[in-house]
């Protein structure tokens, strides 16, 4: 019985052997461009797909492959039948994150009602963006739609054209209706998903920097929640008693992951990342270097051992087990830390807004995360079903009122089923900071790099190096990059 | 090795012994520590493993491999593991048993070279070009393309093994074939090959791990249906959670298997790793 | 028919390894070169036209790229020296005759088998400074707490140690099945001579066995010079890029970057000084005649 697959095997070898010269001799060019040899092959024949086949209606009926998203209404029935997108297939791709662990316990419910089969297929975080760099890249992918980052990836994605512009579906009254209500987005967070008027995704998850912290403590020594960065520092420093494992201050000090936890420092010393208009790097400001300073400071002398390797999850276990006094990070992890199954100081930790600087309190709030369809999909109008359906007021409300995602739908914060499984707290500083700036790292195409340059600059602060010469060459550097972006 | 144990023993040798034996515990502490460590914490709540002082007793939950068989669906990702694994264990034994056999008897020393670069070159070279590849030929999305990708390192360690291993076969069993009539052909498939059972077992077990452990071509190439176990331990880790019990349970599902299975063919493994190094 | 297979089976038995190792591995190679030689980037915006050796030419002044050299031979010489003299030792040691040997050579092959990502998971839980179970257990005996890969100075030796953890008993197992091959005339001529049990090892184990180590050392090194799984895992570079290898900072470039041409070039030359260790294995093979 093996028998059969190993001589088809050894065929498709000889196929490989025989068009092997061709892809040496002419590399396939990166633009997403989809090479016109695809097309008409339909990518979903051979795969036993995880949900049971719901039809046998022939999908290349109801899903016109190559058909322009404008064109694509002349052979549907506009009367429209309840499941016009029957039988297709879509493939998603999307980040581990609790978006999606909730969201595929409701899938079912879009399967059944719009007769589309959903693969959900999910990645930790950095390999998502390699997943969907290489597919993109090669040409020829068969992802439908995917989660992706606005801040770190928007750009990118969109400077190669590996995005379907939403507005063409929003735009159009047929295929988006009025109760979808796309006004209801925060407009913010539209504007991050915004790149050069095209609308990349769906905005779905939002976040903003807040001050976790430990109220028995605080109290126990007579303090208050700090307002400002120097309460911060004063209690911090005062909460620290190394001898007894116990100390004031962590917070994410691992160079890439910390700028984004970083910014809301810097901007609140009045600081920035460059300047958008004349694009100077501006990270060795005198601004900047207080900011880098106290934020090296703080982890230094008041933080447990070890922060320069450390991410949320090593920050947010320290903070669980009751070490440590105050935290900022973002606001989306607050489930590590306010779950009594999670945090051994769930009762005792409380939430405030991001202490004010030298020109007040200015977090970063943020979308961190949004639902775009590819362009080389060959299921775009399917596509934009399944991101109407996952993005409808509904379905936000469903994923906000069980406490698994913080939305981006006004009217689902102004619902009090959207606020029931969220701290009074937490919520007060979500609507405090909700004006805050919309981006956590610098708006360049190249954010990776960015992130490691500027994480050098944190890196020595945290290790008591020269803060002003790491920043001079930091911002070199980072000046260079910029130079570099293309126009 | 070899030297006779005196039938009496002083006090000196039995100090000796007692030295020794505390010696090879500590050796075997040290290597066995991560696996119990492991195994520990699979049975306990995120909120137990990150204690300290741990918990020495506690009541275990089995709520992390709940979560890794039901909500996690490893049992689909193990099957995908096992048909690649068997799969590039089975085309790397039909490609490499040939080639290593020619390598062997006719000196093909050239060849040898040119199927072990394939173990130096950085797995990274190949994951773009690869890619491209399969899409051309309309592969991705299938167990076909992992098995492929997992022979570049199957083949090359198969043939490692079994070119000493047929050069130990003496020649004179092969001609003698051939003076009774038989072709080429026949003497390698009946009179060699039946007696390279032990050199294939240990080369299709090796093989067969390395498959199984490979994380880079898997990141890379498998998509939901193909996703093979350690890719999937990332599922593990999310943007705003991580679940180290989860983690830990997934990893003993993971390990177990390859454990089980080199323990069981602890002599044909041992001579897997040895091959090449030692002579005979 | 059966003629001509006869003729040419020197040829046609290996033509099937041959032409898949053509199609997977040379494709593979060519278009890397092909890549290095083009200012290729996602991210920057640059198509892959041909440029010629601009790559090249950036590499020396990238310090990241030369301190990622530095590091990779850093991190594989400390791990290697370190399996190479623990394995001999132990090796040693259990080479005699005691109950519980098979026992304790079954479990010497886990560490190798386990699945490098779930293993480095383990270390990585085990290392966390603060609630990690090795620093818990160094305090309990008043030695000095480590920050292991949480800091710049130590994180190279703490992976290290995990490679070492990883490996040794590879090197033991070989160095075990060299030992009893061993013949045992000079043995028994030494104990008629009145030698130590430190002389015999001196002079006459270590020097035979001395080809086997070296085989085993070389091996190691080729594998360790590549090593990824436990470093993309524990701490993808980090902290700073203090544990940035070369395979590390070809997988930034290409994959968080997205500069595909650089990258390539950097694969190259990475490829480059992987393929001069593995020479000096094949070299070494021959002239040790093994």
């Amino acid at each position: 019985m093996k028998i059969r697959l190993m001589l088809a095997l050894l065929l498709v070898l000889a196929i490989v052997v025989a068009c092997a010269p061709a892809p040496t001799a002419t590399p396939v060019p990166p633009t997403a461009a989809p090479k016109p040899t695809d097309a008409p092959k339909p990518t979903d024949a051979p795969k036993p797909t995880a949900a049971p086949a719901a039809t046998s209606a022939p999908a290349a009926t109801t899903v016109p492959p190559t058909a322009a998203p404008a064109a694509t209404k002349a052979p549907e029935p506009t009367a429209a039948p309840a499941q016009p997108y029957k039988g297709a297939n879509l493939r998603i791709l999307v980040a581990n994150h609790p978006w999606y662990d909730y969201l595929k316990t409701i899938l079912p419910d879009f399967q059944k009602a719009t007769g589309i089969n959903v693969t959900l297929e999910n990645y930790a975080e950095n390999d998502l963006v390699q997943k969907l760099t290489t597919e993109f890249t090669a040409g020829g992918s068969t992802v439908d739609a995917f989660m992706q980052r606005p801040l770190q990836e928007g750009k990118l994605f969109a400077q190669n054209g590996w995005y379907v512009d939403l507005n063409t579906f929003i735009k159009d009254a047929k295929k988006t209706p009025d109760t979808y209500n796309f006004a209801d987005f925060q407009k913010a967070a539209i504007g991050t998903e915004t790149v050069k008027d095209m609308l990349t995704g769906i905005p779905i998850v939002t976040e903003q920097e807040v001050l976790y912290y430990r109220k028995d403590l605080y109290q126990a020594a007579g303090l208050q929640a700090p307002k400002t960065l120097d309460e911060l520092e004063a209690a911090a420093a005062k909460l620290t008693d190394k001898s007894k494992q116990q100390f004031g201050f962590i917070a994410r000090g691992q160079g890439n992951p910390a700028v984004t936890q970083f910014s809301s420092y810097l901007y609140s010393y009045g600081g920035d990342w460059f300047d958008q208009n004349t694009k100077k790097a501006t990270l060795n400001t005198p601004e900047a270097i207080a900011a880098f300073t106290l934020f090296g400071k703080l982890h230094k002398n008041y933080a447990p051992p070890g922060t320069t390797n450390m991410s949320w999850p090593q920050a947010v276990a320290v903070f669980a087990q009751g070490s440590v006094a105050s935290y900022t990070d973002a606001n989306s992890i607050f489930a590590n830390l306010l779950d009594p199954t999670k945090s051994t100081v769930a009762e005792k930790t409380g939430v405030v807004v991001f202490p004010a600087g030298p020109k007040g309190s200015v977090p970063y709030s943020v979308t961190s995360w949004g639902l775009s369809i590819a362009a080389s999909s060959k299921n775009k109008d399917a596509a934009w079903e399944f991101v109407k359906w996952a993005t409808s007021k509904e379905i936000v409300l469903k994923e906000q009122g069980v406490g698994a995602n913080p939305g981006a739908r006004a009217s689902v914060w102004a619902d009090p089923v959207g606020k029931s499984k969220f701290p009074a707290d937490w919520v007060a500083a979500q609507v405090a900071s909700a004006n805050g700036r919309g981006y956590d790292r610098p708006l360049v195409v190249q954010v990776g790099a960015a992130r490691d340059i500027i994480g050098t600059i944190i890196t020595a602060a945290i290790n008591g190096e020269d803060v002003t010469a790491a920043a001079n060459k930091a911002n070199a550097d980072f000046q260079k990059l910029l130079d570099s972006e293309p126009k | 090795m070899a030297k006779p144990q005196p039938k009496k023993r002083t006090a000196a040798q039995v100090l000796g012994d007692v030295i020794f034996y505390v010696v090879v515990l500590i050796i075997l502490g040290f290597f066995l520590a991560p696996f119990l460590w492991m195994v520990f914490n699979s049975f306990k709540t995120p909120l137990q493993i990150a204690k300290m002082p741990p918990d020495w007793i506690f009541t275990p939950t089995l709520a992390n491999y709940q979560n890794v068989f039901s909500s996690q669906k490893f049992g689909n990702y193990l099957w995908n593991s096992i048909v690649i694994g068997a799969g590039s264990t089975f085309f790397g034994l039909v490609l490499g048993l040939p080639a290593a056999y020619a390598i062997a008897r006719y000196k093909q020393y050239g060849i040898a070279t040119a199927i072990l670069i394939a173990r130096i070159v950085p797995g990274i070279t190949f994951l773009i070009p690869l890619f491209i590849l399969f899409r051309q030929l309309q592969m991705i999305d299938t167990y076909q393309s992992l098995i492929l990708a997992h022979m570049l390192v199957a083949l090359p360690f198969i043939v490692w093994v079994m070119v000493p291993f047929f050069e130990s076969i003496p020649q004179e069993l092969e001609e003698a074939a051939r003076v009774d009539g038989a072709s080429i052909l026949q003497a390698f498939f009946q009179i060699i090959l039946p007696i390279s059972g032990p050199g294939i077992v240990t080369g299709a077990i090796l093989a067969f791990v390395f498959s199984w452990n490979n994380f880079m071509f898997s990141i890379q190439l498998a998509t939901s249906n193909t996703k093979t176990v350690p890719v999937a331990i990332y599922n593990f880790i999310g943007y705003a959670q991580i679940d180290w019990g989860g983690l830990m349970a997934a990893a003993v599902t993971i390990t177990l298997p390859v454990l089980v299975l080199a323990l069981f063919t602890q002599r044909y493994v041992i001579r897997g790793l040895t091959a090449g190094a030692v002579k005979g | 028919m059966s003629n001509f297979l006869d003729r040419n089976v020197k040829w046609l038995f290996p033509l099937p390894a041959i032409l898949f190792i053509l199609v997977m591995m040379v494709f593979p190679i060519l278009y890397t070169v092909w890549n290095s030689m083009t200012p290729w980037s996602i991210s920057a915006g640059r198509p892959p036209t041909f440029f010629g050796l601009e790559n090249y030419q950036k590499l020396p002044d990238d310090s990241r790229f030369v301190a990622s050299i530095g590091r990779t031979f850093y991190f594989t010489i400390l791990a290697v020296s370190l399996e190479v003299i623990l394995g001999v030792a132990i090796a040693l040691l259990l080479n005699r005759e005691f109950r519980f040997k098979r026992i304790i050579n079954s479990i010497m092959l886990l560490p190798m088998m386990a699945t490098p990502v779930a293993i480095a998971m383990v270390w990585l839980l085990m290392y966390v400074p603060t609630t990690g179970i090795i620093n818990f257990v160094l305090r309990a005996f008043g030695l000095p707490e480590g920050l292991w890969v949480y800091n710049a100075q130590s994180v190279i030796p703490a992976l290290a140690l995990v490679d070492v953890w990883e490996w040794t008993p590879m090197i033991i197992l070989i160095c075990l099945a060299g030992l009893t091959a061993l013949p045992h005339d000079p043995f028994e001529a030494a104990v008629v001579d009145g030698a130590s049990t430190w002389q015999t090892i001196r002079y006459i184990t270590l020097p035979m066995l001395m080809p086997t180590i070296s085989v085993a050392t070389l091996l190691r090194l080729i594998d360790a010079i590549k090593t990824f799984d436990i470093i993309y895992t524990m701490t993808q570079g980090g902290p700073g890029f203090t544990s940035e290898t070369i395979n590390i900072y070809a997988f930034v470039q290409s994959f968080q970057y997205f500069n595909f041409g650089y990258a390539s070039s950097v694969l190259v030359v990475f490829f480059a000084v992987v393929l001069s260790v593995s020479l000096l294995v094949t070299y070494s093979r021959r002239s040790l005649e093994i």
